[in-house]
């Protein structure tokens, strides 16, 4: 029987050792630490369709990379040449070993060092055939570490103007990565050049060596390349599972988890948060997005650098909360991290109110109503509202035209809806709002409840127990009285902006009803960035650390984009961020419900 | 017959006695703080301040005195809405203020 030993292989041995017991070992404690109802979640699944969407999701996500690919074509290039590259060198690898090596003993490594241990069979007909795929798959892997160095140079050229300050095991495993291909490459071809056979590229180079260094030499130096090889595999998988490379393999679970309805929660840090954590391979895209960096300078918060420290137990309480939440890297993390409701749990853990507490704090809120109006109809116009009169007034006339019997949840002030306390992670004492609130809307039995604040809109929406009762932002509603023919609205030529708030349109999803109400008013411009990639506005309250003067660079952002598309008018369907953008706008900034009161017939 | 309107009782304030370590400190971190002119606006403005006494410009007064005692439960009645902060004519981010004296006076892990 033949082990295919020889002492060049013991660094690559105790590498996969270590590297594979390590990630067993993660993987074992996260898993058993789930919490009950989780692991009935993945037992209820396991066996359902939704297992196989998952594999097909790791096959376009982990292997192909489809949403980097969207990110910027290169960027997704360089990513899937080496996953997919290396994912298929070694099946195919596999497969060329266990044709070749047919009726003996493979161990692992065989196919690893393939070419060291079976140059003969090489010279055989289908030999070569395997060789060419080989080398082919090589050079594919090849060109994406080229890309990579490429990358580190100027990665302005895949899209990203800025990339990820990396940790020190990070700098080392990827270092590693880097020459592993180089390595192989070297290694191979020295062998096939000392012992002939080989494909297009390994081949060629052996033989080139051999022509330039002569047989004796390349003899006396094969053996090294292959120390050399086995040696950087060895460094890189001892630093894979505390390095960024961890992503490679969690990615792989996370997704099957996710699929089978597993989700972090906003109150609690769970087991599941390690498996969202460490997929996070630090590409560093949600960067660029990130206006605290294009805008303010700073550079130590984002979601990677957040999620860095978490995972490391370095978290500050500045880094956790300086994130204007505004969901901008989100929609753009190619793993899907579920990066705001992470960045909550981990404010919450700093916070220590109690249900007790918050009871005690916000005892003189018990009680409290004053709201007016008799209505089916809810209107709550929010805190931010109230500083808005315009706001105020257009929604009257609004109600007024489409003859609607409204209650007014808050006219004359009231309960914040909770949502600013629960992003600060005080969610206890949020609960004790949306407890209060709840047990107003039920006293007044509305059907409808209409919102002007996301901010609102989305605690309504998620936090809030109304049973049968609709929850609508007021841009949708409006759309819904226009298209119901409830109120009738005069088309003028002027041209209008719209500006998606973050709350309303990543954090809600409404992005169609504001362009279909501004459409029927005059003609909607849109801005460069806009539904999923619109700009944050700066004011968000999930941010408790930046200046006044921060935001208002955040918010020129909006100012210039505004000024770039020649609009009338700029509208919003948000009180605070009207009030932010109003602050650097060279034009008009309307809420969306102002230009409808005014276009009344 | 009742205006609304009290005197305060004489105190005796001694700013040599008084620890001013966290009121040092919140100027430290949030520096736009030297720029309040107690205006009010934040009172007057406030969610919470309309339905009990409560008071930012009292309590951010009271911490730049170093006077601390029943702070905290004063301002765990912020509802945090933040509407202080847009009306605020100096920008200075009062919701951070608020968190960072909660934090500072033992609210906070």
């Amino acid at each position: 029987m033949n082990f295919y030993y020889d002492h060049f292989i013991i660094p690559f041995i105790i590498g996969v050792a270590i590297l594979f017991s390590i990630v067993l070992y993660k993987y074992v404690r996260w898993i058993t630490r789930l919490p009950k109802r989780d692991k009935l979640l993945i037992r209820k699944n396991i066996f359902t369709r939704k297992t196989l969407s998952a594999i097909q999701e790791v096959i376009l996500e982990s292997l192909l990379h489809r949403k980097i690919f969207r990110v910027n074509p290169l960027l997704g290039y360089m990513h899937m040449s080496l996953a997919f590259g290396w994912f298929l060198l070694i099946i195919v690898g596999s497969f060329e070993a266990a044709v070749h090596l047919k009726g003996e003993f493979l161990p692992p490594h065989a196919h690893v060092f393939y070419k060291f241990f079976a140059p003969k069979i090489i010279h055989t007909e289908s030999g070569t055939t395997w060789e060419f795929i080989m080398d082919f798959l090589l050079l594919f892997v090849l060109i994406g570490v080229a890309l990579a160095w490429g990358k580190r140079a100027y990665s302005r050229a895949m899209g990203m103007k800025k990339s990820t300050k990396h940790t020190r095991a990070d700098r080392i495993a990827l270092s590693a990565l880097w020459l592993i291909f180089p390595a192989r490459l070297l290694a191979e071809s020295f062998t096939s050049g000392v012992r002939g056979g080989s494909s297009f590229l390994t081949g060629s180079i052996g033989n080139f060596m051999v022509d330039l260094l002569g047989w004796n030499t390349m003899v006396a130096i094969a053996p090294y390349t292959w120390w050399l090889y086995s040696t950087v595999l060895a460094i890189f998988f001892i630093f894979m599972p505390f390095s960024r490379y961890m992503h490679i393999f969690t990615e792989i679970p996370l997704i099957f988890l996710r699929k089978y309805g597993l989700k972090s929660s906003d109150n609690k840090q769970k087991s599941f948060d390690h498996f969202q954590i460490e997929a996070c391979s630090r590409c560093g895209i949600c960067i660029d997005p990130c206006q605290l960096q294009s805008a303010a300078g700073i550079n130590n918060v984002q979601s990677t650098y957040f999620l860095r420290d978490r995972r490391y137990n370095k978290l500050t309480e500045n880094v956790t909360n300086n994130c204007l939440m505004c969901g901008r890297c989100q929609v753009k993390c190619p793993v899907g991290i579920d990066l705001n409701t992470l960045r909550l749990n981990s404010r919450h853990s700093f916070v220590s109110t109690s249900k007790a507490d918050a009871d005690n704090r916000y005892s003189y809120l018990n009680g409290v109503d004053l709201s007016t109006g008799s209505g089916r109809v809810g209107y709550f116009a929010g805190c931010m509202t109230s500083l808005s009169p315009k706001i105020l007034n257009a929604m009257d006339k609004i109600f007024a035209a489409a003859k609607e019997d409204i209650w007014y949840a808050d006219k004359n002030g009231g309960i914040c809806c909770g949502r600013p306390l629960k992003l600060s992670g005080e969610i206890e004492a949020a609960q004790k709002m949306i407890d209060l609130n709840t047990a107003l809307f039920e006293k007044h039995k509305i059907t409808t409840l209409v919102t002007s604040c996301p901010i609102c809109l989305k605690v309504f929406k998620e936090d809030y127990r109304l049973n049968g009762v609709e929850i609508l932002h007021h841009s949708e509603y409006i759309s819904r009285l226009i298209k119901e023919g409830r109120i009738e609205v005069s088309k003028s030529d002027l041209s209008y902006t719209y500006h998606d708030p973050c709350e309303l349109g990543r954090g809600s999803g409404v992005y169609e009803q504001p362009r279909d109400v501004i459409s029927a008013i005059g003609n909607l411009v849109e801005m460069e960035h806009n539904r999923e990639s619109a700009l944050c506005c700066g004011s968000s309250l999930a941010n408790l650390e930046i200046r006044d003067d921060q935001q208002l660079k955040i918010a020129s952002q909006l100012g210039e984009e505004f000024k770039q598309c020649n609009a009338d008018s700029m509208i919003t369907s948000c009180p605070l961020c009207k009030k932010s953008i109003s602050r650097v706008a060279n034009g008009k900034v309307e809420d969306i419900c102002e230009i409808v009161a005014n276009s009344l017939k | 017959m009742s205006w609304g309107y009290t005197i305060n009782r004489a105190r005796d304030i001694d700013m040599d006695r008084n620890d001013m370590t966290i009121s040092k400190l919140i100027l430290e971190k949030i520096p736009s703080l030297q720029g309040c002119i107690a205006c009010g606006a934040c009172v007057a403005t406030c969610s919470t301040g309309a339905l009990t006494k409560y008071s930012l410009r009292k309590v951010h007064t009271l911490v730049r005195r170093g006077e601390y005692s029943g702070l905290l439960d004063e301002l765990n009645k912020c509802m945090l809405c933040g509407k202080c902060q847009l009306v605020c004519p100096r920008g200075i981010n009062t919701r951070a203020v608020i968190s960072l004296i909660k934090r500072e006076l033992g609210d906070h892990r």
